[in-house]
């Protein structure tokens, strides 16, 4: 019936069968990259033969990231509903309740159904009466007539049900314009994405009831279909006998109505240097909507950038500001986009319209397997402006389709005709989807592999000046390639704010442009997406007035047309994404992170150096729910907080570090701990542990020195900061000094003295120092941070604790006990007591727990470590990092931070613990009066300290972190003892800053592991050399430019009216290199084309490009190396931008350029301007105004 | 990330409501705006602007005191119960701030912008009771440009008293970026999936020991027929608190949200290069790198003023060209109201105006050779400004001035030498060709200028006299110098076209002379393809050659140094073919 559903379906066929070329494509150009130099030498001994395809044995399997031929274009399901105030909703298309009868193969399609036929009109007759050509263009070609294919509905799905409740949802909404959802349903695992639309419907006499009839199940027409129907079946036209709709014109004329308030948005602060709107007469045939879709240049501190990069900074920032929430909302355009059902030209009265909204859904069935499945959803989420584009044009076509079918007045035939239509459309839009997905790719794109890695920057320089010159040879008679480079460097802009001269030196060696840092802090001041800017770049929407370029080169010689695409990735630029994965960690005041919740895994390593084994630990899998640093009004000393958060089961915060972060952490971390240690885990009785260590730690620990060396040694790699946390023999009378003084003294004396990290005295026993301690034996390694066994952990820290005590009390309990004697007070003794019971009760153990303490303590000073290089506390102050160094390994630095935050909460042991270190009870319930006693001297010494406080807090708030009861499980144990947690000290709301009224709460410490991204457009729309046209990709190849002829004008308009970009565009360009005719046209959407041989215009040669690709040549023929001649590249780009610069800066103080003036004093000619004036409208706005 | 994140319930006595919102707060101008010393500023304005934008922002609708004023948005308290409040009343809310991104995170029941307000309100509303998502609870976009954009994701609390034992819970992500949210559509989708997982975790362990407490299902079973709302009333409104027995649940969001918009915010990152420094550029770094050594060896206490002073000299001096012009047009245009001013150059064109066209000829050419330009005079100033202007026609690296000496000082050492009257220059100069010598006299005529440059009061009372050893220098010259005149000579070109058009030329021979420096010192080719070379290069004249030698002095050593070292050997590469 439909000629173009053959088209349409033969396209389908050939695309599956292209599917498994694509593979052989993409092999053939991975290959033919990689022997290119032996095909070059071939290629010059043929030279003068013209261009030698080579012939590429296949590879099995490629690594293309692109083919997958999981997808199948079949799987994707159009649905159109209709949702009406009176009626309900009727589903009026569902792709799925069309069946496709081919004349050839009818008979087999009968046999396989055994659904029944909705409805007799629907089984067309097989003679091609009805036959209506949706491609009125191809009408010419009756010799297919017989494969047309008739449609028939069948029963509808199961789930439109459902799928109508989706897509309109349960309550009506009042909104006028369209909306966008998006569903992801489970099983079948599907994803649905759907536009709704109010539905503008004629509302003459003629129509207002015909109209609507005509979509909607007319059960009085046949009693065939009735058991299906309900509300739900699929509508049907109706069999309207009725006339015409009177004064139908060509359905082609239809569009989405646009408000006038399209621009609006934009129109307002044009701030136009030098010149006003006086140029009406410039010869600009657009000037009037031009000059509103200039770029205005926002009152930002940005538009006096002289930096490099001041049209992509703009643009970006521009995006920031007008995309932001913050300050209301300002709807940027108002697309009243509604769906038409009825010709323009009888919408005579808007007043009687109809409440009916109409949906459009495209359902993707999604792979069972979730390899495939994340794979097209990561590509579909990222690459959605596209989707949406597409779906755009089907909506369009829908629309046609059904307005256009009226004019057929047989019901049957109108039937057909619709369903005929609006498949061809889904065929169009399943290829377009198809290919986007599937079609090949270019795998290294010149630019952004030049720009990713640094090592092969020298082969890859040769390759691409090999392949760049061998062709300026082969086209230098035509000057093809002048023409094609002029066009592209005119209209993909991106590659402009690449060659503006920087203001900062460069960062490594010469060669190697760098990150512009402006746009980097902007992008983290105002975060906007990267991928939307990247889209932009490719497209070359930089400039003033927004134009959005693509570039085909069409041509039978594969190997051809694939040497020059290669070639033209250089020049189409864009930035270079990445992808970060932030991970927080809750530094707890030593450094530490939270542990708990994570995925851990260990494995032993062979160590490098010795003959020791170390223990890698890979934590996954941080948990979402971030624990919050909350100010407490009640101290939590170190002693009790340090259990709570070594404890996994209690806390769900995580420590994590990618695996990525192996080689900083290898270089940060040696941990030496035992290795028994390690191996110790949760299986194993800790005392036997312990028994077994004991004596290790009896033979070997005894020369604390040797602790001490190891100890700066490893500090002193885990960050620039040489830290020296061990007590040296001064610091030691500090803390007989402090035993004989009040602790509320000695925290004082802390506090003060603290600041500095060598004087650090570690006057409390806390179990950071032990950190420092006992490396020795063997030396463990840990990979990442945390411990193999949570719990031993947390039973060595305890240890540890009691270790230090213990020591502490042999070294001075003289002291101590004099201290008693004096009785400061209540707590002191307590806590005299607490150390000696340790001393009494466990003697033995406490050695080993102190050095299995290490397992734990040190792993977080290491990360911590390693977060000095961290970028984002490189910034800081150095207040700050004094801080920061001092959380990760220093004690007292810990301590102090302690202090500062003024929020410290005593914690009962978490019941894992208690559980755990049953054997330990007494020790467990001395520890805890310590915790009360230390949770009091700490109170006494903020009252003493009050400079220490919050003032401190305001102004590093994400650095003080306090381990706390974070997971629901301490709270669900022990929540006694934790109530009013969230009320603010008094202390803490005095002192906060004016806009804080609000409680301030840290963010946490964050980690990044970066990687590149791949599912970005840079590395998505360079298409290879493709079965057919396509007009998603910024560049690819293809064989004829046949199918483009018939689309091109139409995607080019439909680019503009649905800017992919989410931004008005002035114009959208299309640059067609042929190299069978060897000429290089331009098509616009503002120009039509008149004469039918062409696709667009000529492209100009500027006379800049020439020279550049003859200097570049000759200076390659001199042998000049492959890597200085890229820079002489870039430095003539470069001096192209220099001369939009001068040619800017001349049209401010002129209205016509006078060519002579500029060849004269720069050799700028006419066939540069339009080059010059292009770029020049990436940094001057108003040249656009005066040029155009 | 310029979004909203929020968490809403559907409460069975109050219907949809929003519990908790966390906003992000974006400084008013993006940091480093101003480029280098710019950070200071930017900071400086998020303090003074921002802080005060905010804080208003925040204090107007702020409901802190209970007074909340009746156009506030917030419902009304008797329509708040237990289920559908988060923090109490009175409550604060939180606040986070990044202090490297100078981003705040704040949290509230409800945004405090009446706009926003309503953005979340029908947000809420949408994502619990209009939209439909297959099995209740999932993610699912909606949205349309009046009303923004939505990632809403439902879920279900386990709760012992609820009916059916669980109540409904959204957690929405608020955008205007469309494009941007649904970009982010899988990332979210993992993080808030954790973060109900975390939630319903926690209340499932409430829920299993009030269940074991006293189990509801039987309690309901014997009591099954009283009335359903009758029995659950007592505690139909439950907090998530409670549901969760988590008392920093709120803190804990507060942080998870923040954290979220973040991590999100910063998922995606661009690497936007740019291009290389000019040389001049390079050059003017690589000096203050100088200063600054000296500086250190110096005196290690006023090493920061030095550096400080260096880098505004030279800051300064990089916009030299720019800065000079912008005066000189100044100049110009009060010259008629102020005559009495400084004799001095204004611009090449200036002086090329003053000395004449073949005299000036003469000195660019030299200047450009790399000869030595001397000027003897009485007026420093004078000679100080012609200076000024001279050194624009040549590369940074190229300039070297003595302004004023009591002495001659050899070329070696200057290539601008000003000199006192009295100062006599040695022979040997004074018989080569390698120098031109500009005298600084009186007027002895008042007439001695055309009518034109009457105006040049100042100027009108010297005379100038170019001596020069080179009389070849006269009628040709290199490609650039013709170039230069014609920029100069064109009236129609204004002062910052010619400064544009310096630079480029100046840029142009550069690139010239660094693909010299290449062939000749780097790679040491031989005499007959260097010749090939400058053919191609378009500089095969002698002048263009000699000046080509002389510029190449003026390459920055970062340049030279990064050839010698890494684009060197052609050979190895070219065995790589």
């Amino acid at each position: 019936m439909c000629r173009g559903n053959v088209k349409a379906s033969s396209h389908l066929r050939s695309h599956s069968k292209m599917g498994t070329d694509c593979c052989r494509l993409s092999d053939v150009w991975k290959l033919r990259m990689l022997e290119l130099l032996a095909l070059d030498a071939h290629i010059h001994r043929t030279k003068n033969s013209n261009f030698h395809i080579q012939q590429v044995p296949r590879i099995q399997h490629p690594k293309n990231s692109w083919a997958h031929a999981e997808f199948d274009s079949k799987n994707i399901r159009l649905i159109v509903y209709q949702d009406c105030e009176r009626r309900g909703r009727q589903v009026l298309f569902d792709s799925k309740a069309v069946r496709k009868i081919d004349e050839t193969n009818a008979q087999k399609t009968s046999q396989e159904t055994t659904v029944k036929t909705y409805r007799n009109a629907c089984l067309v007759s097989s003679n091609g009466k009805y036959t209506v050509s949706s491609h009125s263009s191809c009408s010419s070609t009756p010799d297919k007539k017989e494969h047309l294919p008739r449609y028939q509905y069948i029963r509808p799905a199961s789930d439109v049900n459902m799928l109508g409740e989706m897509m309109f949802g349960s309550v009506a909404m009042s909104y006028k314009g369209s909306t966008l959802k998006i569903h992801y349903i489970r099983s079948p695992p599907q994803l649905m994405i759907s536009k709704v639309f109010s539905a503008r419907v004629n509302s003459t006499s003629v129509s207002t009831s015909t109209l609507q009839d005509s979509f909607e199940v007319i059960s009085n027409e046949s009693s065939l279909g009735r058991q299906c129907l309900n509300q739900n079946n699929l509508g049907i036209f109706h069999l309207y006998c009725g006339r015409l709709l009177p004064g139908a014109s060509d359905a082609g004329q239809l569009r989405f109505i646009r408000s006038a308030s399209f621009f609006a948005a934009h129109s307002t602060p044009v701030d136009m240097p030098s010149r006003g709107q006086e140029d009406k007469d410039s010869g600009i045939a657009h000037s009037a909507s031009l000059s509103s879709l200039l770029i205005p240049s926002f009152p930002s501190p940005g538009s006096s950038l002289s930096g490099g990069s001041s049209s992509s900074y703009q643009r970006r920032w521009l995006r920031s500001q007008t995309t932001s929430l913050e300050n209301g909302i300002v709807p940027r355009w108002y697309t009243e986009e509604t769906f038409s059902m009825a010709d323009e030209s009888c919408s005579s009265n808007p007043a009687i319209v109809r409440r009916k909204k109409i949906a459009i859904s495209v359902i993707f069935s999604l792979s069972e397997k979730d390899d495939a499945n994340r794979h097209f959803q990561d590509f579909f989420f990222s690459h959605f402006p596209l989707f949406e584009s597409h779906m755009n044009k089907l909506k369009h076509a829908v629309e046609k389709a059904m307005i256009s079918c009226r004019k057929i007045a047989e019901s049957a035939q109108r039937v057909q005709f619709y369903i005929g239509r609006v498949m061809d459309a889904l065929g169009e839009f399943r290829m377009i989807v198809w290919n986007l997905y599937c079609a090949p790719r270019i795998t290294e794109p010149v630019w952004l592999s030049m720009m990713s890695s640094t090592s092969d920057r020298n082969s890859l320089c040769q390759r691409f000046l090999k392949e760049f010159t061998l062709l300026l040879e082969q086209t230098s008679k035509n000057q093809f390639l002048a023409a094609l480079l002029t066009a592209v460097l005119t209209y993909h802009l991106a590659w402009v704010p690449t060659v503006m001269p920087s203001d900062h030196p460069p960062v490594k060696s010469f060669s190697e442009k760098h990150a512009s840092k402006s746009v980097d802090m902007l992008a983290k001041s105002h975060p906007y997406n990267p991928l939307w800017a990247q889209l932009g770049d490719l497209y070359g929407a930089i400039g003033s007035p927004v134009r959005l370029a693509r570039t085909v080169v069409v041509g039978r010689r594969k190997e051809l047309v694939q040497r020059i695409l290669f070639i033209l990735t250089y020049f189409i630029r864009c930035s270079n994404l990445q992808e970060n994965l932030l991970t927080w960690g809750v530094r707890t005041d030593e450094g530490e992170q939270v542990l708990a919740g994570s995925d851990i895994t260990t494995a032993l390593e062979k160590g490098e150096v010795e003959e020791s084994e170390y223990v890698v630990v890979t934590v996954r899998n941080e948990p979402a729910l971030v624990p919050p640093i909350l100010h407490q009004p009640r101290s939590d000393t170190r002693l009790c907080s340090v259990p709570e958060s070594a404890s996994p089961k209690d806390n769900p915060a995580g420590v994590k570090v990618r695996t990525t972060h192996e080689t900083s952490i290898k270089e940060n971390c040696e941990l030496c701990i035992p290795t028994s240690l390690c191996l110790d885990n949760p299986q194993s009785d800790p005392m036997e542990v312990v028994s077994g260590d004991i004596k290790l730690c009896r033979e070997q620990n005894s020369p604390q020195q040797f602790v001490k060396r190891e100890i700066v040694m490893n500090v002193s790699k885990a960050g620039p900061f040489n830290i020296d946390g061990f007590p040296r023999s001064e610091n030691r009378f500090s803390e007989t000094e402090l035993c004989g003084e009040s602790v509320t003294r000695m925290s004082q004396h802390l506090a003060v003295k603290s600041g500095s990290l060598d004087r650090a005295s570690p006057a409390l026993p806390c179990p950071k120092r032990s950190s420092h301690r006992s490396p020795f034996v063997q030396r463990v390694k840990f990979q990442i941070g945390s411990s193999l066994s949570p719990d031993s952990d947390f039973e060595s820290r305890r240890r540890d604790i009691d270790a230090k005590m213990h020591e502490f009390q042999s070294q001075h309990g003289s002291r101590i006990s004099s201290c008693q004697k004096t009785s400061m007070s209540a707590s002191l003794i307590k806590r005299g007591n607490f150390t000696q019971d340790q001393y009494e009760a466990s003697g033995v153990c406490s050695t080993s727990q102190r050095k299995k303490t290490i397992c734990y303590s040190r792993i977080p000073s290491c990360e911590a470590g390693a977060s000095i290089f961290d970028e984002y506390f490189i910034d800081s102050t150095g207040d700050e990092t004094l801080l920061q160094s001092g959380l990760s390994s220093n004690p007292c630095e810990q301590f102090k931070a302690l202090n500062e935050t003024e929020n410290y909460q005593i914690k009962p042991l978490p019941k894992a613990d208690r559980t755990l270190h049953s054997k330990h009870q007494d020790k467990n319930s001395s520890l805890r009066t310590a915790d009360f006693c230390k949770e009091k001297d700490i109170m006494g010494s903020i009252k003493h300290a009050p400079h220490s406080g919050t003032e401190k807090k305001v102004a590093f708030p994400s650095k003080k972190i306090i381990p706390r009861n974070v997971s629901s499980d301490s709270a669900l144990g022990d929540s006694d003892d934790e109530n009013g947690t969230q009320e603010p000290t008094p202390h803490d709301t005095s002192q906060q800053e004016a806009n804080s009224e609000q409680i301030p709460l840290p963010l946490p410490r964050s980690d990044v592991t970066s990687q590149p991204n791949e599912t970005n457009f840079g590395r998505s729309l360079f298409g290879g050399y493709c079965s057919t046209y396509l007009p998603d990709f910024v560049l690819h190849g293809t064989r004829s430019d046949e199918k483009m002829k018939q689309t091109l004008m139409a995607d080019l308009l439909h680019t503009v009216n649905h800017p992919v970009l989410d931004e008005p565009i002035a114009e959208s360009v299309c640059i067609i290199a042929d190299t069978d005719k060897w000429n290089v046209q331009v098509a616009s959407s503002q120009r039509s084309v008149v004469d039918s041989n062409k696709i667009g215009q000529d492209a100009l040669i500027s006379s800049l490009v020439t020279s550049l690709l003859q200097s570049l040549l000759q200076l390659y023929k001199l042998n000049l190396s492959p890597v200085f001649c890229m820079m002489h590249l870039e430095d003539q780009l470069q001096e192209m931008y220099l001369k939009s610069k001068m040619l800017s800066e001349y049209l401010k103080g002129h209205t016509r350029v006078h060519i002579k003036e500029l060849s004269e004093v720069l050799g700028i000619e006419s066939s540069d301007l339009p080059l010059l004036a292009a770029i020049a409208s990436t940094h001057s706005p108003y040249v656009a105004q005066i040029l155009l | 990330m310029n979004a909203i994140v929020g968490l809403c319930h559907f409460c069975e006595l109050h219907g949809p409501r929003t519990l908790f919102c966390t906003e992000a707060l974006h400084a008013p101008l993006p940091q480093g705006a101003g480029l280098g010393d710019g950070l200071g500023q930017g900071e400086q304005a998020e303090d003074e602007e921002g802080g005060i934008q905010m804080t208003s922002r925040i204090r107007s609708h702020s409901p802190i005191d209970g007074t909340v004023d009746s156009s506030s948005p917030g419902p009304k308290k008797s329509d708040m119960c237990e289920g559908c409040r988060s923090l109490e009343s009175g409550h604060p809310g939180y606040i986070s701030v990044d202090k490297e991104t100078s981003i705040k995170y704040v949290s509230h029941q409800h945004p405090n912008h009446p706009q926003l307000f309503s953005i979340v309100r029908q947000a809420c509303v949408r994502s619990l009771s209009c939209e439909v998502c297959p099995g209740r609870e999932g993610p699912i976009f909606f949205g349309d440009e009046q009303h923004g954009f939505v990632f809403s994701h439902t879920f279900f609390i386990k709760d012992s008293l609820a009916r059916g034992f669980q109540r409904w819970y959204s957690i929405i992500v608020i955008m205007m970026d469309r494009i941007y949210l649904i970009n982010s559509w899988p990332f979210l989708l993992g993080k808030i999936r954790g973060i109900i997982d975390e939630l319903q975790g926690k209340a499932l362990k409430v829920f299993e020991s009030e269940q074991f407490g006293c189990p509801q299902r039987a309690q309901r079973m014997s009591t099954a027929f009283t009335p359903y709302l009758h029995q659950r009333n007592g505690n139909a409104a439950r907090s998530l608190t409670s549901l969760t027995n988590d008392e920093n649940l709120w803190a804990c969001l507060h942080t998870s949200f923040a954290w979220l918009l973040k991590a999100c915010g910063s998922r995606l990152t661009e690497k936007l290069l740019e291009g290389a420094p000019t040389e001049d550029t390079l050059v003017q770094m690589e000096k203050l790198a100088e200063l600054e050594e000296e500086s250190e060896a110096w005196d290690g206490s006023s090493e920061e003023d030095v550096k400080c002073n260096t880098k505004n000299d030279l800051v300064e001096g990089n916009k030299l060209s720019k800065c000079s012009t912008d005066a000189s047009l100044l100049s110009e245009c009060s010259w008629n109201e102020a005559p009495t001013r400084s004799a001095v150059f204004r611009s090449l064109r200036h002086m090329r105006q003053v000395l004449g066209a073949s005299a000036f000829h003469v000195l660019a050419w030299h200047v450009l050779m790399g000869n030595q330009v001397i000027w003897r005079g009485h007026d420093q100033d004078l000679i100080q400004s012609a200076f000024d202007v001279l050194k624009a026609m040549l590369p940074v690296g190229c300039v070297r001035i003595i302004p004023y000496s009591d002495q001659y000082e050899e070329a070696y050492r200057c290539n601008f030498l000003g000199l006192s009257p009295a100062v006599q220059i040695p022979p040997h100069i004074a018989s080569s060709e390698f120098y031109v010598l500009v005298d600084v006299r009186a007027a002895t005529r008042s007439n001695l200028y055309p009518v034109l440059f009457v105006d040049d009061g100042p100027l009108s009372k010297y005379e100038f006299v170019v001596t020069s050893g080179s009389p070849v220098a006269v009628d040709r010259g290199p490609t650039i110098l013709s170039k230069i005149e014609a920029a100069l000579t064109n009236e129609n070109l204004s002062v910052e076209v010619v400064d544009q058009c310096l630079i480029c030329l100046k840029e142009e021979w550069m690139n010239k002379v660094k693909v010299l420096f290449k062939f000749t010192k780097v790679d040491s080719r031989p005499k007959e393809d260097t010749q090939k070379l400058l053919s191609i290069l378009g500089a095969a004249e002698e002048d263009n050659v000699k000046l080509l030698k002389f510029w190449m002095t003026g390459l920055s050593k970062t340049y030279k140094s990064h050839l010698m070292s890494t684009v060197r050997s052609p050979v190895s590469s070219e065995s790589r073919n």
